[in-house]
């Protein structure tokens, strides 16, 4: 299959069965299978997508077979295409997690379906208005998937997550009609062109919108109060789903507005961006060491580990973006196992969490250490002060992590004493050997992280070619 | 009419965003319908050209006339959203009131308070409340 036939296909087939199924009962198993099989052939389109991306050119479809510059452009390069093979990756693990475990609700394979096709569209898309659109088609599954189960502190949460995150959007498409004004053109690689022509200074506040609403999402350290909330509320593959997936728009959208479209203007509020998210780091650490109990402690280490992607994010260069995509997509795979983990129990579960654990201090053997070396060495680009702060800022915050991480592992795997109806409460063996098959996945990219490297190396240099006005 | 409009745009959120902090839940989804159409009229404001309707012909040599259609494009676009985000917030608030009995927010965070008092006792409250709905 060509490259424009892959990049309609990941999106467009989740999108129709989406559809399909939304008039099925969502809790018969055949159901869940389909959409299972939907989110895998999504997946594997985007990782064949990826190799042709990867060792050729990128991949570009314009909407309707208009001429290029008048219709809605797709765009897969690399960094899109790592985002949408990751974000995809974690909604069909989560997924076939909860199918695993007996689906609860008539709309749950529906809604994981559109989520799936609006996330995949939001990071292959490569106009800004329709990243607006694909983004709220993702939220707005988001927005119900976090009442699923309906318990009442569920549909509350989900009430908060509504209405923070509506906030945020109508700010973010505040900025898409703002940079129309100023460019006249909603095509990202023209966008980025233009405005590079323009005085930064006067972009500034349009800049700062978007930040703010990419911030809201991640739930960076002023923007982190509605998460917790959120975290705790939801039922575990959706907090996995939520973090592992959702919180890629932040991070992707960040890179793809801060370094690819308004890398100047990034430049001008380095120093903001540095600071927030080394206090991201401290503050979601020292949250989560306070915290019992194990949703809790993961919700604040996101508001933490979302640090490093902007501290990355903050110095920019290829060096710093190549750490930033890295520290993403390590950061997706630890959240989802970890979030996955909650509700099982045994030994297998404890080894699997251990090994989350390890991931996220940034302990040799797991894929974590990959990340944190990226980003130290990011650190170590900029002048002697700055690298001097933010070497000890990740040192201490990896220390953090590793003393929140145990005090958790210490207090829910440790301490159960095998016990009447223990095994009833470890959860079902397939669910159990699906987190472990993700901590050998954790394991095996931190032994052999040529890949990972190469891919983010390789979506930064995406970055570079788009803020270099066209190809 | 720059004027006139940011005046307008920074009025409507304005007060969308004060009704977003009242304490009733009814007036914090009225709030957002509000915001949602103060971008709706930033979006409209910035458009390039303004004119006449920019439906099918554009007479020969009066195309620059003709309003701005992308924005309208854009405009409606972000409609079909808030408005139909909407009904889903006001949804959930429908599924607050009848577990709840309230849509006041005070009440309702004196409701979390005692759940929140549960989990630091360690309990696990879906479980809990799974069992609870379970006949037994």
């Amino acid at each position: 299959m060509t490259g424009p036939a892959l990049l309609v296909l990941s999106t467009g087939l989740p999108w129709a069965l989406a559809a399909a199924l939304a008039l099925f009962d969502g809790r018969r198993p055949w159901v869940g299978w389909l959409a299972a099989a939907g989110l895998g052939a999504s997946f594997v389109s985007l990782v064949v997508l990826l190799f042709r991306v990867l060792y050729g050119e990128p991949a570009e479809v314009v909407a309707g077979g208009w001429p290029s510059g008048v219709g809605i452009v797709l765009r897969a390069d690399v960094l899109g295409t790592v985002f949408a093979v990751v974000s995809v990756g974690v909604v069909l693990v989560s997924f076939v997690y909860e199918v695993l475990g007996g689906v609860r609700s008539r709309t749950f394979p529906a809604l994981v379906l559109f989520m799936a096709a609006g996330l995949s569209g939001l990071f292959l898309t490569g106009d800004i208005f329709n990243f607006y659109v694909f983004f709220e088609v993702s939220m707005t599954a988001a927005y119900v998937l976090v009442g699923y189960r309906e318990q009442d502190y569920q549909v509350r949460a989900a009430f908060i997550f509504a209405v923070v995150n509506l906030v945020g959007s109508v700010v973010f498409l505040i900025a898409v009609a703002a940079l129309y004004h100023v460019t006249g053109t909603l095509e990202m690689q023209a966008v980025a062109e233009r405005v590079s022509q323009v005085n930064p200074n006067s972009i500034i506040v349009i800049a700062a919108a978007i930040f703010a609403a990419f911030a809201l999402k991640l739930g960076l350290f002023p923007f982190h109060f509605w998460l917790p909330a959120v975290y705790v509320g939801s039922h575990a593959p959706v907090a996995a789903i939520l973090s592992g997936a959702l919180a890629n728009i932040g991070n992707y959208g960040l890179l793809r507005f801060g370094g690819g479209i308004l890398p100047e203007e990034l430049e001008l509020g380095a120093t903001a961006v540095l600071i927030l998210g080394s206090a991201s780091i401290i503050y979601g650490a020292l949250q989560a060491i306070s915290r019992k109990q194990l949703t809790e402690v993961l919700a604040y280490s996101a508001i933490g580990q979302v640090g490093y992607v902007l501290v990355a994010v903050g110095i920019g260069g290829p060096v710093g973006f190549s750490a930033a995509a890295i520290y993403a997509v390590v950061n997706s795979l630890n959240k989802t196992l970890l979030f996955l983990v909650v509700r099982l129990r045994g030994r297998l579960v404890g080894a699997a969490f251990a090994v989350g654990a390890f991931s996220l201090a940034g302990v040799p053997p797991a894929v974590g250490f990959v990340a944190k070396t990226a980003v130290f060495k990011a650190a170590l680009a900029g002048g002697v002060v700055q690298a001097a702060v933010l070497v000890a800022l990740i040192f201490v915050g990896g220390a953090l992590s590793f003393v929140y991480m145990f005090q958790a592992y210490q207090r829910d795997f440790l301490s159960q004493e095998p016990q009447g109806g223990y095994w009833e409460k470890a959860g079902p063996l397939t669910g159990r050997v699906l987190v472990a098959s993700l901590a050998a996945l954790v394991l095996v990219a931190g032994l052999w992280p040529e890949p990972l490297l190469v891919l983010g190396e390789a979506a930064a240099a995406a970055l570079a070619g788009n803020s270099g006005g066209g190809h | 009419m720059i004027l006139a409009v940011s005046l307008v745009v920074a009025i409507v959120f304005g007060s969308g965003a004060f009704l977003v902090l009242q304490r009733d839940l009814l007036r914090v989804v009225v709030g957002i319908v509000l915001i949602s159409n103060a971008a709706t009229l930033f979006v409209i404001a910035a458009g390039h050209t303004r004119g006449a309707v920019p439906i099918l012909t554009i007479p020969g040599e009066a195309g620059s006339q003709a309003s701005d259609p992308l924005v309208q494009a854009m405009a409606i676009t972000a409609l079909v959203i808030s408005s139909s985000v909407a009904a889903l917030l006001l949804s959930l608030i429908y599924r607050i009131y009848t577990s709840h009995k309230t849509v006041d927010i005070a009440e309702i965070s004196e409701a979390e308070a005692r759940e929140a008092e549960a989990l630091e006792r360690g309990e696990d409250l879906e479980e809990e409340e799974e069992m609870e709905k379970r006949p037994r």
